[in-house]
């Protein structure tokens, strides 16, 4: 298969102080969904603004839906990879969500009617359709983050990049944002985001790269990577707190057993252990 | 729990309501913090948390504006009474942007800020100032521009910043949102010594309900500007309620509550949840759980 | 852009000096400057500013504030050429005689270009190399200037290059929703640039409100204030401050026996 974004032997620096990306070597292919952790200043953000040219590689290459991204104008490439910035703030500027979304579309240049249905579509997608007419600025950070989210997927790109997408919101709001995403990953968008919630990252990747001061130091599925507990710790990192437990119970409960991501899981591993009947310890 | 410690912070029916809006932000709330105490907020976007937080350190009423009825107390004494600086002698702030709260170029100008707008005698000014910071474990930092700092680092300098001025409450509003695991680690584990150690009360608006459990000795959830649930975080958590309050509970006590709905003593943390899945299973090693709460 | 005017950290003569005493110096500039308009004297008081800037070690720092004003230096020439007519016509601008350039305007020019050249670079010295606290403390327990005013501009400044690194990530932002940010064309690049403006004024409003609760809850304008450390007038500042009242005297005496004015 083709890949859609395929790095090789990235490095990059900033003006001051020791590179943020060293030899970087990726490739991510159509229909993916990869998470991309690391604690803060690991370098992910410096990564993925390679993807879409708003970084030029020092050295090495990027190469984006067979485009070489650092000599493809970012207007352009904005047609294939949609990028959803971790402020929404940075991008919001219209007086009506409605007129936010249709922003990228009108860059596009395409005809009205066109753009009236993709956002119409984009906003119901992300549950903001009652919220149209509305001052952006008066809603939640929630919210917001939705109105950035639904302007990219107006564009209809191949490839989605969310950087922190879900950081400073609330429980409900974070599992609203990742449901979007596998959703839009099931409709087939290839989907990679940043985040430190190894909880998010555990239900919803299927991927998972983890850098670590500038390289990366695991990529595999999401099960290997987690049940590398010392390799997570070495960029600061925490598998999620199931995991944890079904970890510290190991040879106890789960004897040569796959590693447990989410509580579902543990449920149904303990009602196999326990040979199906579970009444709690005391009652 | 410090029941029979005076109350630092009260809230008597306090109703709060911002300019141009139709509806009360907080509703009738009814709170009694304990002098010493480490009190969790936690609820979904909107509940009220912010405006709570800032009812304590007098923002409300005496910068927003906006409609009031009810009263908060600081030991004993309405906010309405006294002045923005009075509280602030009282009541240290905490913001959620590492950012946007550090207000000079450098540590020590930052701690040195407060103190000099307080008057404080300079020679005395040394003493706090090195105390400040090495209770957040960051004297070593003293002399860095802020600009160079960590997110963790800028929480825990904002931290300093208000012990320097010798706060009895520590308010602060989603103090780690910004932050990775480790920078949220490290915010809590100064929180917590500063609880235990030095006996400031610690009132903390947060989403992370795993580290709540861990360090609250009490936990408020706020739900559409009103108090919902209140007690310790076991009891909080056990309540059937919960579910519809849009608040996430500590996998270990989803994972009892899924297996047993919460008939037992219900684990909150890490610890608890071993020790819940070793009685579980014959041969386990645990022992048999026989508290029960109410 | 980003490190304009900002405190470079070093270990020099200048730097130590009392806050005072270098604003002494950089208000003696502009006096000395003003006072004359001939370009050899000019440029002597232009090279002893970068002798400054050099013994304060932060010459290369302000490297990129050269550069600009060159520019604007420049223009200042350009303007000073195409507006000034003089008599003596040195050449062309453009071909067929139009646009003439006089040997008065071009003096003119470089005169005004060095002048402002010297007086900001002076400043620019002082800004570099003072911390914001003693320069507030300076103006406001000194010049007895309103605190409020003076810590509302310092604060202003020290937001700059946070300010200019929002704009940075506005600006990406925009791009890659396709915003032409990067074109040629001139109408749309003014739209582009109002992309960009409008979502910066609302994250600086927003900021600045988060802002004024950090300083209100840790008691800005409760009262009486104190100070940390005064920073000590000593011997040397007392000569710099000499030295520079010495100086304006001599140029005034010198101005008005007709010295270093050159008339066109
Ligand atoms: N504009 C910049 N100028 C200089 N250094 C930067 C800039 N942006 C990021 N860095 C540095 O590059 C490293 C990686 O940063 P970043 O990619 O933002 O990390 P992450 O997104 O993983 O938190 C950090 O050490 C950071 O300080
Ligand atoms: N400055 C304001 N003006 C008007 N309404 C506000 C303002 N700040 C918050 N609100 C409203 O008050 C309610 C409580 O908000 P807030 O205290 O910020 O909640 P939380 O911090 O729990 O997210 C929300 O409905 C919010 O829209
Ligand atoms: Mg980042
Ligand atoms: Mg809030």
């Amino acid at each position: 298969m083709q890949p859609l974004i395929d790095i090789k032997g990235l490095s990059y620096s900033y003006e001051q102080g020791q590179p943020a990306l060293q030899d970087i070597n990726l490739t991510i292919y159509p229909g993916e969904l990869v998470a991309l952790v690391g604690q803060n200043g690991a370098g992910k953000t410096t990564l993925v603004k390679h993807c879409i040219g708003l970084l030029r590689p020092q050295t090495g290459r990027v190469t984006v839906c067979g485009q070489d991204a650092a000599k493809t104008r970012i207007s352009h490439l904005a047609r294939q990879v949609g990028f959803v910035f971790q402020n929404p703030d940075h991008q919001i500027f219209h007086d009506t969500v409605q007129k936010e979304v249709a922003f990228g579309l009108q860059n596009l240049g395409l005809p009205r009617d066109e753009i009236e249905k993709r956002v119409a579509a984009a906003l119901r997608d992300v549950g903001l359709q009652h919220l149209a007419q509305v001052y952006p600025h008066r809603l939640s950070r929630g919210q917001r983050q939705r109105v950035a989210l639904a302007s990219v997927l107006a564009m209809q790109t191949r490839i989605i990049i969310l950087d922190e997408p879900t950081t400073g919101q609330d429980s409900l709001e974070r599992l609203q944002i990742m449901e979007l995403v596998r959703d839009l990953n099931r409709e087939g968008h290839t989907i990679l985001f940043i985040t430190h919630d190894m909880t998010l990252v555990a239900r919803y990747a299927r991927r998972v790269i983890v850098l670590c001061q500038g390289r990366v130091i695991a990529d595999g599925s999401t099960r290997d990577v987690l049940s590398q507990t010392q390799l997570l710790a070495q960029t600061l990192l925490e598998p999620p707190q199931i995991t944890l437990l079904a970890n510290r119970l190991n040879g106890l409960l789960t004897p040569g057993s796959e590693v447990i991501l989410t509580v579902d899981e543990m449920v149904e591993h303990l009602h196999k252990v326990n040979g199906g009947s579970i009444d709690g310890p005391c009652d | 729990m410090t029941a029979a410690a005076e109350p630092v912070v009260c809230f008597k029916r306090f109703s709060y309501r911002y300019p141009n809006t139709d509806f009360y932000a907080l509703k009738d709330i009814n709170l009694t913090l304990p002098k010493g105490s480490f009190i969790g907020f936690t609820g979904p976007t909107g509940a009220g948390k912010t405006t709570l937080i800032k009812s304590i350190n007098g923002i409300i009423p005496h910068v927003e504006g906006g409609a009031c009825s009810g009263q908060v107390l600081l030991k004993g004494c309405p906010t309405g009474n006294l002045s923005t600086a009075e509280i602030g002698r009282l009541v240290g702030t905490v913001l959620d942007d590492p950012e946007a709260q550090i207000i000079c170029l450098d540590v020590e100008q930052e701690l040195v800020f407060g103190l000099e707008n307080y008057g404080v005698p300079p020679d005395e000014m040394e003493q706090r100032i090195t105390t400040a910071l090495s209770s957040v474990g960051i004297s070593h930092l003293r002399h860095r521009s802020t600009r160079s700092l960590s997110g963790g680092q800028k929480q825990r300098l904002a931290i300093a910043a208000a012990l320097a001025l010798l706060p009895e409450v520590l308010v602060l509003d989603e103090p780690t949102s910004e932050l990775d695991p480790l920078g949220t680690e490290e915010v809590f584990t100064v929180l917590k010594q500063l609880n235990v150690k030095h006996g400031i009360t610690v009132l903390v608006a947060e989403q992370k309900t795993e580290l709540l459990a861990r360090h609250c000795d009490q936990l408020v959830i706020l739900s559409q500007g009103e108090v919902a649930l209140a007690g310790t975080p076991r009891e909080v958590f056990k309540h059937k309620s919960i579910y519809h309050l849009g608040v996430a509970l500590p996998q270990v006590t989803e994972l009892a509550l899924r297996l047993n709905g919460g008939r037992c003593h219900l684990p909150i943390t890490l610890e608890e949840g071993i020790e819940f899945c070793r009685a579980l299973v014959p041969g386990g090693g645990g022992k048999l759980c026989n508290r029960s709460l109410t | 852009m980003a490190r304009v005017i900002e405190y470079v950290y070093r270990e020099s003569v200048v730097h130590s000096l009392n806050p005072l005493s270098k604003l002494a110096w950089a208000l003696g500039v502009m006096f000395l400057a003003l006072a004359f308009n001939n370009v050899y004297y000019l440029l002597t008081l232009l090279s002893t500013v970068v002798a400054v800037a050099l013994l304060g070690k932060v010459l290369k720092d302000l490297a990129t504030v050269f550069k600009g004003l060159t520019v604007f230096a420049g223009i200042l020439v350009l303007l000073q050429v195409i507006f000034f007519q003089g008599e003596e016509v040195l050449f062309y601008l453009l071909p067929g005689h139009i646009l003439p350039v006089t040997g008065e305007a071009l003096y003119m020019g470089l005169a005004m270009a060095v002048r402002m050249m010297a007086v900001v670079l002076s400043f620019i010295i002082f800004l570099a190399t003072t911390q914001y606290k003693d320069i507030i403390l300076v103006l406001t327990e000194k010049l007895k200037l309103p605190y409020d005013y003076v810590f509302m501009f310092m604060t202003a400044l020290r937001f700059v290059p946070t300010f200019m690194a929002e704009a940075v990530q506005v600006r990406y932002a925009q791009q890659v929703r396709g915003c032409p940010v990067d074109s040629g064309n001139p109408l749309q690049k003014i739209k582009a640039y109002a992309t960009v403006a409008l979502p910066l004024v609302l994250i600086s409003l927003k900021k600045a409100e988060r802002l004024a609760i950090a300083m209100e809850t840790r008691g800005y304008g409760s009262g009486i204030r104190t100070y940390y450390k005064e920073p000590a007038i000593t011997k040397l500042d007392m000569m710099v401050i000499l030295s520079t009242l010495i100086f304006i005297v001599l140029a005034l005496f010198l101005r008005m026996q007709g010295y270093g004015v050159v008339q066109l």
